[in-house]
């Protein structure tokens, strides 16, 4: 019995350098479990991102990063739309899509003036014919979709419409975007 | 006649009850007890119980089974959150000595039968509840004081869970409820 206990106090000891407690670990598995949406992107080299833990818990209509299928704004047009919420704005982009896949979805300057984001209050937009924005979706699966995105935006100075005052066209660059396990909701 | 058929509780509790009752000797505690480990800074000093049947089986060693119940107190913004745990244990005690007096070392191994932590999760109390392997490591003093015996001991315990451990040291004194005699004079 004497020759146990050494083998005992290393077992003890190796079984407490477990680096988590009880419940961490269980915080831990549950997290994984109802997973977590994320989206981050760079505006000119400054970082946005957030995360929204078990984000298939948001309501459809109000939600902090989702993507929900509805009507284009007088139309009876289906559309899907991404938005974004962070403490630095928020972003949108649609996918002129009725159903709603893996692929490549970009606009341009040529569709006219299209918002895509807010950064610290200016507005930047798709305005200028160099202008774009493109996302890849490159999955869905599960009603989650990832991906990634970049675009070349121009800044509202004021806002006047139709006489809207832009910044230098092109001078907002949108770089290392991505988005993953971002629910879509019906 | 429908005959009673005994549940898996209630086997429990009367193998518990044998156990106690044929123990030579049993006893009781009361002691201070600390979390310790990666994130448990916000423990305070928690409180520990137990009762212990003891079966001699030598003038040098014991064999125990004790039933404990701890209770760890979390300050973390939320009322009354904290972990408490319930094990049951089988121990090895030998005194040094081997008189059955003095010093003494108890390794333990169990299992927890009930385990709760409630913590502040996002503005929330959640309770997490678990059971797992018990291991401890105790060292301690048998004395008399007058015509009481008293034991003054410090245990290491950790129980584990999914993936993780609570550990946490406890001092305490031991008051014999029934004490039966060893060849020992005292």
């Amino acid at each position: 019995m004497k020759q146990l206990l050494p083998v005992f106090l290393i077992t003890l000891f190796l079984s407490s350098c477990l680096k988590q407690t009880i419940a961490d670990a269980m915080l831990a598995d549950s997290e994984a479990q109802v997973g977590v949406a994320t989206m981050s992107y760079e505006v000119n080299g400054n970082t946005v991102t957030t995360s929204v833990k078990d984000p298939d818990s948001q309501s459809p209509t109000a939600y902090q990063l989702g993507c929900s299928k509805t009507l284009y704004y007088g139309t009876t047009i289906p559309i899907y739309s991404l938005d974004f919420l962070s403490t630095s704005g928020d972003m949108g982009f649609i996918f002129y899509s009725d159903s709603l896949s893996v692929g490549h979805y970009a606009l341009n300057g040529s569709y006219g003036d299209t918002f895509v984001l807010n950064y610290y209050n200016t507005a930047e937009f798709v305005h200028d014919l160099s202008d774009s924005i493109s996302f890849n979706i490159t999955s869905y699966s599960h009603g989650h979709i990832s991906g990634n995105f970049s675009g070349r935006l121009t800044p509202m100075i004021t806002a006047g419409n139709p006489n809207n005052t832009y910044g230098a066209p092109g001078s907002v660059l949108i770089t290392n975007g991505s988005f993953k396990n971002v629910p879509v909701f019906y | 006649m429908r005959a009673l058929k005994p549940t898996n509780t209630m086997l429990k509790g009367i193998l518990a009850s044998i156990l106690f009752f044929i123990a030579v000797n049993a006893e009781a505690q009361l002691g201070v007890i600390k979390m310790v480990g990666p994130n448990t800074g916000q423990y305070s000093f928690g409180i520990g119980a137990y009762v212990k049947g003891i079966f001699p089986v030598s003038q040098a060693a014991d064999l125990t089974l004790e039933l404990g119940a701890n209770l760890f107190f979390l300050n973390d913004g939320g009322t009354g959150d904290g972990t408490a745990v319930i094990p049951i244990k089988a121990g090895y005690r030998y005194s040094l000595n081997g008189t059955g007096m003095g010093f003494y070392v108890e390794p333990q191994v169990g299992y927890n039968i009930y385990g709760v932590t409630s913590e502040n999760v996002d503005g929330y109390t959640k309770d997490l509840t678990f059971h797992g392997l018990v291991l401890a490591a105790g060292t301690g003093y048998l004395f008399m004081a007058g015509k009481t015996p008293l034991d003054l001991n410090l245990h290491y315990e950790t129980v584990i869970a999914h993936g993780g451990s609570d550990n946490y040291v406890s001092l305490g004194l031991t008051f014999y409820l029934r004490f039966g005699k060893r060849d020992t004079d005292y």
